[in-house]
């Protein structure tokens, strides 16, 4: 199974929806609530957003290599199911 | 000011402002309820009701077009949506907000440059 992380924050509804999404579907996964860290641990967070070519913006999904930015349910079944077909 | 009466005001403003750029408050009444709490909260911790789904950084100049409403800062991104990127506003014509998926900058750019327009950041 590909590992889950995500940075979310803790006033975004749908931040709040995808770690539901993760745990409903009882995919273990780890989270940071961007806005509840020191600006220290937030600017390591924007640069590796930045790294990775997105903004600023959340709900922030790694599924593997894969990155997600938004909630969009579609797409975590699609990665969910390439992990699924991956590890047989 | 209470958060009841600041969120009242804040949506009495929001209406006049979205409203010409062809937006309108969602439908989801419990979403928007939501959103404008916590707009408050924002606005009672930093100064400026910011966008709940989007960071706020050390970087003023970005901070403030993520200041709700952001529409104008990011029109084209949102318009390409259908809706703001935290959902308090879609477009006058969707009745159904929930068959709007959020769909990232870097989506959005990729499928513009493909078509050959855009907006810049």
């Amino acid at each position: 199974m590909k590992n889950v992380r995500m940075y979310t924050l803790s006033t975004c509804p749908w931040c709040h929806k995808t770690k539901k999404y993760f745990t409903d579907h009882n995919i273990p996964f780890k989270y940071v609530d961007y806005d509840l860290q020191p600006p220290q641990e937030q600017e390591k967070i924007e640069q590796e957003m930045s790294k990775r070519g997105g903004a600023v913006s959340f709900p922030w999904v790694l599924i593997g290599d894969d990155l997600v930015v938004g909630w969009n349910p579609a797409k975590y079944d699609e990665l969910l199911a390439l992990s699924k077909a991956s590890s047989r | 000011m209470n958060v009841e009466s600041r969120k009242r005001s804040l949506r009495y403003f929001f209406a006049k402002v979205v409203e010409p750029l062809g937006y309108k408050f969602t439908p989801d009444a419990e979403l928007a309820e939501y959103l404008l709490e916590q707009e408050t909260h924002l606005e009672e911790k930093h100064g400026s009701p910011f966008c709940p789904c989007q960071g706020l950084t050390q970087n003023h100049e970005a901070n403030m077009k993520i200041v709700c409403p952001c529409i104008p800062f990011h029109r084209e991104h949102f318009d390409y949506m259908k809706r703001c990127w935290c959902g308090l506003f879609v477009q006058k014509d969707v009745s159904d907000p929930d068959s709007l998926p959020q769909i990232s900058y870097e989506e959005f750019r990729k499928a513009k440059d493909a078509s050959g327009s855009g907006e810049g950041r």
